[in-house]
């Protein structure tokens, strides 16, 4: 029982940690399922996230201001990678990894601002800044509780998301990552649409990044190392869990979310039964590929083979 | 069939997670299942029968770092008794994100106490609680890592620890001791850690005023070890390699650089030394983790305010040099060095 | 309307596997022209629509559509003037998509893609009434995934999108090939009605001799990365595949190609 109460009493850090890193996994999401690119950047980005928001705030930036210079700073790495791949030709996922790579000294630098070098890790306290999400009360039954500005946050992307994609651009966006050659002959410059599908996705990147840095009191260097791996897992559990209940499009980004709340709900369930860290990269590998594997293994195994195109095939003849 | 299908994925990863989490569930105290002693007295709920509930939050599997966390461990169960204090363990894995993770099932789990070892590990107690009392090891700097404008040795809030720097004043005098002809101080470190910025930042300037040449030769991963330490061979006399982590998991990589180049390496703690350094003033993170965990006693059991308690250094710095490197550079010692262990 | 001059396209050049698939090709198409286009395999047919399309740039040469040089234009700027079909069912729509959301993408073709909703209440009762016209019940599967629909039905669905707004000149590559022969006919029916009826300018490629001479009012033969034929008018509409065979081989020179061309 006493287990089960303290693993309870663990819920509300998993789903603040969860709702962040599901606003990370909405972008992803973004690149993985609409653009269909695998876009490496957002291990960069979610740092630039981090460090452009915690050294404005703590260069007396209110914090809101602070959020939105990290988000457009993400969008600007989206632009970097959209560049190499557009312009230069490098294939997508290379492109990303050469921005991230970029990335690490230009956060070094961002942290280090004002000191003339680099700074590897900055401290933004919740005692000296107003911030606007914090680790410390997210068990206080009150308004400061971060997970109520999160929640918000979250519903606001989702809409705004939803009513972009809804519109001509949004719709260009999506034809551009169903089929290219089908874009460009409607007349849609798939170049930019790819670079802006990676400002998109790499600006709420960098918006859960500042989250982050926020609630857990510091920006660091290393904090991205793996955020693609957290992003995909989120994107992939949701797909699996929901996506036969989740068909509206609003919806599916939700599950991303719960995705990644779920993702970290079961890492505090395992290390709480005693899994240690050393092996927790293995387990989250492992549960990717698993749950990259279902979907292949239910079409393989448990429906009878259906060619979807044959299924109309009846209309014609 | 379509059913289930629908129920395997959620089946198929529960049983993937349970069966890790049993696979590895052996070498970890399994919580306590006997029920709660009537009494209170120590602190929170996470342990029953009036045990101590501790949570140590270590960042990186690292010798250095384990030597502190198994210091604070056997100064509480010395003092404490082996059966009167449960430590509950997680290692970040080097993943400065996971930190806020551990130490949020620490806090949820309601422990006395809470020891951070290292810098991201701290940070993320300090912004998680500010009711549980969080003592810091292997922590260099507290005022750079907690952002403390005016610092008078103590943090002032529910954070005190040991830091585990070794006097820079000292170690820049060390160099001028052993080194008296050099001109150039390169010095070699991570970009990426803290610590390690900010004793290079600290001891340029003792340098300087000694009238030394200083040049920073920063790596950014185990990958440009190697070649930003020939840069550094190339435009020093003398290299300093501060407390870095990622110089000391790559000492044998700086080694076959710096030995074969004859440029003598001043290190910042024991390991580096061992590896490829020749002399080094050195604390041992054994002793700065079993100070953490006096303290912890302290709060702990005497009552004491971990508000008003100040960061402790080593208790003591040793001189210490590397026998062989030194006969391959042919550099002789002064007197009072005692040779590093192997 | 269309106006190809000399153009020349070499693929991987300087390699071994160097392949000159344009020979100095010029080809006009007058306002209303339906030209049908055959030749065997590697004949240049689909090259050429490309080069029209602007998939590659040309190595040399000029392309122009209705007076504008579109030379150096990117596909995507080219596809303000011409509506495409592939030889691919599953190129010409995006399968993750509702058949009116690719309607509606289809109908903002060379233009601006704004933030206004990408498809407006009013539009899809038009698509309704267009659907009705293929006669295949797409009409009633307005928000249904295209992935869902069959290769014909994907064809019809391209080609309706492609006519959607008036293009002014129509490229259908092969776009019956992929079909069985039942819904080829069919989709080739309505290729025909909605060319008639908007008057489109249509350069279409096939791979069956018959349908190039039931077709349109000029078919065009190519051989080698060039036009070895060009019939049109009167001598067109009396044209049998004995007669094509043989003025392919004078044109040529080869008498061996008969097989190959009818198989291509």
């Amino acid at each position: 029982m006493e287990f089960i109460a303290s693993l309870l009493n663990s819920m509300p850090g998993a789903a603040a940690q969860g709702l962040a890193w599901g606003i990370m996994a909405i972008g992803v999401y973004i690149t993985y399922k609409i653009l269909d690119i695998a876009d490496l950047t957002v291990d960069g980005s979610i740092g630039t996230g981090a460090a452009v928001c915690v050294v404005l705030t703590v260069n007396g930036v209110p914090v809101w201001a602070a959020m939105l210079c990290a988000v457009l700073a993400g969008v600007l790495a989206g632009v970097v990678t959209g560049l190499f791949h557009t312009v230069c030709g490098i294939p997508a996922i290379l492109s990303g990894i050469l921005t991230q790579l970029a990335l690490y000294s230009i956060n070094l630098r961002t942290m280090g601002w004002g000191t003339g070098g680099g700074k590897p890790n900055l401290p933004v306290s919740v005692d000296k800044y107003d911030l606007l999400v914090t680790a410390r009360y997210v068990r206080d039954l009150a308004l400061r509780n971060p997970l109520i500005p999160l929640a918000a946050l979250t519903v606001v992307v989702i809409a705004l998301l939803y009513w972009f994609f809804g519109t001509e651009l949004g719709c260009s966006l999506r034809a551009t990552g169903a089929n290219g050659n089908m874009a460009r002959a409607q007349g849609i410059n798939t170049n930019w649409c790819k670079v802006l599908g990676l400002m998109v996705s790499n600006g709420l990147v960098a918006l859960a990044g500042a989250l982050l840095a926020q609630y857990q009191g510091f920006s660091d260097v290393n904090m991205g190392r793996g955020a693609i791996v957290i992003g995909l897992a989120a994107v992939i559990i949701g797909e699996v869990l929901f996506s036969k209940v989740f068909r509206n499009f609003a919806l599916k980004l939700l599950a991303c979310v719960f995705g990644a709340v779920i993702y970290y709900i079961v890492i505090q369930v395992v290390l709480r039964l005693g899994l240690s860290t050393d092996d927790l990269k293995l387990l989250t590998a492992l549960v990717v590929a698993l749950f990259l594997a279902v979907p292949h293994w239910k079409a393989r195994y448990f429906s009878k083979a259906v060619v979807p195109a044959q299924k109309g095939g009846s209309a014609h003849a | 069939m379509k059913k289930l299908s629908k129920l395997m994925a959620p089946a198929l990863s529960l049983a993937l997670a349970l069966s890790l989490a049993a696979c590895s569930g052996g070498d970890a105290p399994s919580q306590n299942s006997a029920s709660p002693a009537g009494n209170s007295a120590p602190g929170g709920d996470a342990a029953g029968d009036g045990k101590y509930a501790i949570g140590i939050c270590q960042l990186a599997p690292h010798p250095a770092l384990d030597a502190a966390t198994q210091g604070f461990k056997d100064a509480l169960v010395e003092k404490l008794g082996e059966g009167n204090v449960e430590f509950k363990e997680g290692n970040a894995s080097g993943d400065s994100s996971l930190c806020p993770t551990i130490i949020d099932g620490f806090v949820a789990q309601k422990v006395d106490l809470i020891l951070a070892n290292a810098t991201a590990p701290l940070q993320a107690a300090a912004s998680a609680t500010s009711d549980i009392p969080v003592l810091g090891t292997s922590v260099t700097d507290y005022a750079t890592a907690l952002e403390i404008d005016n610092w008078n040795g103590t943090v002032g809030t529910n954070v005190s620890g040991t830091s585990d720097l070794a006097p820079l004043d000292q170690q820049a005098a060390m160099i001028q001791e052993v080194f008296p002809e050099a001109k150039t101080v390169g010095m070699l470190y991570c970009s990426g850690e803290p610590n390690s910025v900010y004793q290079c930042d600290v001891i340029e300037g003792y340098l300087k005023e000694m009238g030394y040449e200083t040049k920073r030769f920063a790596f950014n991963d185990t990958n440009d070890v190697a070649s930003v330490a020939q840069t550094a061979c190339d435009g020093s006399d003398v290299i300093y390699i501060p407390t870095d982590n990622t110089a000391a998991d790559n000492t044998e990589a700086i080694a076959n650089v710096v030995l074969p180049a004859k440029v003598p390496v001043m290190a910042g703690e024991e390991g580096i030394c061992k590896g490829c350094g020749v002399v080094t003033l050195t604390i041992d993170y054994y002793d700065i983790g079993y100070m953490a965990g006096e303290m912890a006693y302290d709060i702990l059991v005497n009552g004491a305010d971990v508000s008003t308690m100040a960061v402790k250094s080593a208790p003591e710095v040793v001189k210490k040099y590397n026998a062989a490197n030194c006969e391959a550079l042919g550099i002789t010692v002064p007197e009072g060095y005692e040779a590093t262990g192997e | 309307m269309l106006d190809v001059k000399n153009i020349c396209k070499t693929f991987n050049p300087g390699t071994v596997n160097e392949k000159t698939a344009l020979a100095g090709v010029s080809l006009h198409l007058d306002d209303g022209d339906f030209v049908t286009v055959i030749g065997g395999n590697g004949a240049g047919k689909s090259t050429l629509l490309n080069a029209v399309a602007g998939v590659w740039p040309v190595d040399s040469g000029s392309i122009s559509i209705g007076g504008t040089d579109v030379t150096h234009l990117p596909e995507h700027k080219r596809a303000k003037y011409i509506g495409r079909v592939f030889q691919d069912p599953m190129m010409g729509t995006a399968a993750t998509m509702q058949i009116e959301e690719n309607m509606a993408l289809a109908a903002r073709r060379g233009r601006g893609r704004t933030l206004r909703p990408g498809i407006g209440r009013d539009e899809r009762e038009r698509y309704r009434e267009l659907l009705k016209i293929l006669d295949l019940g797409l009409e009633d599967r307005l928000t249904s995934k295209v992935g869902l629909l069959s290769g014909g039905q994907r064809q019809a669905l391209t080609l309706l999108m492609a006519t959607l707004q008036k293009p002014q000149l129509l490229l259908l590559d092969e776009h019956t090939a992929a079909l069985d022969p039942k819904t080829a006919a069919k989709v080739l029916e309505a290729t025909e009605r909605i060319v008639q009826k908007d008057h489109l300018t249509t350069l279409m490629i096939t791979h069956n001799m018959k349908d190039a001479i039931v077709h349109g009012n000029r078919l065009i033969m190519m051989y080698e990365g060039n036009i070895a034929l060009d019939i049109s008018g009167e001598d067109k509409k009396k044209l049998t595949v004995e007669q094509l065979l043989a003025k392919f081989g004078q044109a040529t020179g080869s008498d061996e190609a008969d097989d190959k061309l009818l198989l291509g």
